[in-house]
């Protein structure tokens, strides 16, 4: 005591409370499972559908939801709890399929602008944002407008080539900050082509930044099916989806049939969140291994 | 500077209609029926010869597209097959509605996204931030096109207190109130669709903002937090605000165009709809021109912007 300190107390702490590690904190465990569950329940819909969901039961059309119609029936007599899982399961295809799509020609023109030279990279961007430009609803309506009569296939053709834009951007920056990497310029010494390089050495590196994208690629495309579907634009009547369930509210309005709008749209719904969550689970995940641990950054 | 922007809008703008008339022409199909609709398919074979020669549609690609260009810039988009007028004759009726729709729905956007951005800001993880992020995130899942559905059906069907479709009735062009009637479910929609990720952007800014040293200070002054907000970070904050809201007008476009079409409003949505179910492709061409246009011109705003805020940005090229 004869430094001149004087111990005058000490400050009582509360005691550090050890916040116990759970596995499912900050994961969406909820989306993931729901998500799986309206998948699973597409994909196996014949097990377990209770009516043929393109059988027209004109007896009992816009039928209210009762014990022998779940959800009720539209103004074809279509009993709607089947037709959600088996239109589901063409929602979905046409999600994935426009993603995947939109993906790969993002990655590639991405990969092209970030490879190739000045003048063609400079003109690849500027043709990225003038298809940025234009309101994508447009776009989709030109070319669905040109190619005539919807399928599947052509819906999602349409999806996917109005939608890789934000992929080709990213993928272009990758590129271009990966392509003095020594293994890249390995490669193209041992004589690896262009896809070989862009499909095996680059893509493992940057597909962790376009898989949030791809993710909500997804999202958009089953989105833009339902709109289009919905709108008259995308698959007819007869070939069952989310969308063209919708396409039936005009007659909805007219007679008070509130199920047949409010179901197919909280599936849809339902779906759209589950896949938002999950994306933004993945950026989030992303941005955490990505980005350097410093506090000041933060 | 500014020349090199005027060139660039150019080449864009020719850029644009080189794709618009590539996808028409080239997409399978009969160019004949975007002149002359089903009647095309009825024709005996010297009359499709006729029509093709009358039309030019015999000469290349490149001839054909120089001259509806050339057209073009005089103002001559062809004729709308279904309205049997002049396209820019049938858009400019419609330009009016989609304008008012569009622009107080931009407004409001802009405005509400301001209000409820900083609200989120200034009770930071409390319980409102929290709610309005989670409605945020939820009513961004959406679709625009069910949102209109379910505003009708509740408010039009169910308790009838607003009419379901149309700008005005019958006969009621003139009356302001009647068209203000009209209005309100759509940009409602519009409104609510795109207001809170907007919002969910200002209050990461003003947070940012928030955090900096400026704002210790004017703290440490003894300023209250309203003021803080009012008179020091939002001068900072206004200029990206803006130049995010002029990038983002193709997305607002895209979706007022979306509940147009639903609530067949009779504006430039509707129409775009209208000429895709019927074949209407000079109108469709023409519509998607003065879209790209618009919005192009709405980039070159952000791009000026961010240059002015931040010198650097003019040596970037892309990217």
């Amino acid at each position: 005591m004869d430094n001149g300190f004087v111990l005058a107390g000490i400050r009582p702490l509360p005691a550090p409370r050890c916040e116990k590690e759970t596995w499912y904190k900050g994961r969406p465990v909820l989306s993931f499972c729901l998500f799986f569950l309206i998948a699973a329940g597409c994909l196996f819909c014949e097990a377990f559908i209770p009516k043929d969901p393109t059988f027209m039961d004109f007896y009992h059309a816009n039928t209210a939801p009762n014990s022998e119609f779940w959800f009720g029936t539209d103004t074809m007599g279509r009993d709607i709890f089947s037709m959600i899982w088996y239109g589901g399961r063409i929602s979905l295809l046409i999600g994935l399929l426009g993603a995947g799509i939109s993906a790969f020609i993002g990655i590639l023109l991405g990969a092209i602008s970030g490879l190739g030279p000045e003048w063609l990279d400079g003109l690849l961007m500027r043709f990225t944002e003038l298809f940025l430009s234009i309101p994508n609803l447009l776009l989709v309506l030109l070319l669905q407008a040109f190619l005539g009569e919807a399928d599947v296939w052509s819906l999602s053709f349409v999806i996917g080539v109005t939608s890789w834009t934000n992929i080709a951007k990213v993928v272009r920056t990758e590129v271009r900050q990966l392509r003095g990497c020594e293994y890249v310029i390995a490669a193209r010494c041992a004589g690896a082509g262009f896809f070989r390089i862009v499909f095996i050495h680059l893509l493992p590196n940057f597909f962790a930044s376009i898989l949030f994208m791809a993710v909500m690629n997804i999202r958009s495309a089953v989105s833009a099916e339902a709109a289009l579907s919905f709108l008259g634009l995308g698959l007819p009547l007869e070939v069952i989806s989310w969308g063209s369930m919708l396409s039936l509210s005009e007659q909805a309005f007219l007679s008070g049939l509130w199920w047949l709008i409010l179901i197919p749209g909280v599936f849809l719904i339902m779906t759209l969140l589950c896949i938002t969550n999950i994306g933004n689970y993945i950026r989030k995940g992303k941005s955490q291994t990505v980005s350097p641990q410093s506090p000041h950054l933060r | 500077m500014i020349g090199k922007k005027i060139a660039a809008f150019f080449f864009s703008m020719f850029l644009l209609s080189m794709a618009v008339f590539s996808v028409a022409r080239l997409a399978p199909g009969d160019a004949l029926i975007s002149y002359y609709g089903d009647r095309a398919e009825r024709m005996t074979a010297e009359e499709r010869v006729w029509a093709e020669e009358k039309l030019g549609l015999r000469d290349s690609l490149l001839v054909q597209y120089v001259r509806w260009l050339e057209n073009g810039l005089k103002g001559d988009f062809g004729i709308s097959y279904k309205y049997k007028t002049g396209v820019l004759q049938v858009i400019g009726n419609r330009m009016e509605n989609t304008l008012l729709l569009g622009g107080t729905g931009f407004l409001l956007i802009f405005l509400g996204a301001l209000g409820l951005g900083s609200i989120c800001a200034l009770t930071e993880n409390g319980w409102m931030d929290r709610w309005i992020c989670r409605v945020g995130t939820i009513s961004s899942c959406i679709p625009e096109f069910w949102m209109a559905l379910v505003a009708i059906l509740v408010f039009a069907v169910n308790l009838g207190w607003l009419p379901s479709s149309g700008a005005y009735d019958i006969g009621k062009s003139e009356d302001v109130p009647n068209r203000i009637l009209h209005l309100i479910l759509p940009l409602s929609v519009v409104v609510v669709q795109h207001v809170w990720y907007y919002a969910y952007m200002v209050r990461n800014q003003l947070l940012k903002e928030l955090g900096a040293e400026y704002v210790l200070l004017a703290k440490s002054k003894g300023l209250r937090k309203g003021k803080i907000l009012c008179r020091h970070c939002f001068p900072n904050m206004i200029p990206s605000y803006l130049s995010l809201m002029a990038i983002s007008i193709p997305h607002i476009l895209g979706g007022t165009y979306l509940v147009e079409a639903v609530f067949s409003y009779p504006g430039l949505g509707t129409l775009a709809y209208e000429s895709a179910r019927y074949h209407d492709y000079n109108l469709l061409m023409a519509l998607c021109l003065l879209s790209g246009f618009v919005v192009i011109l709405c980039n070159l705003a952000a791009q000026m912007i961010n240059e002015k805020i931040d010198p650097r940005m003019k040596e970037q090229t892309y990217g």
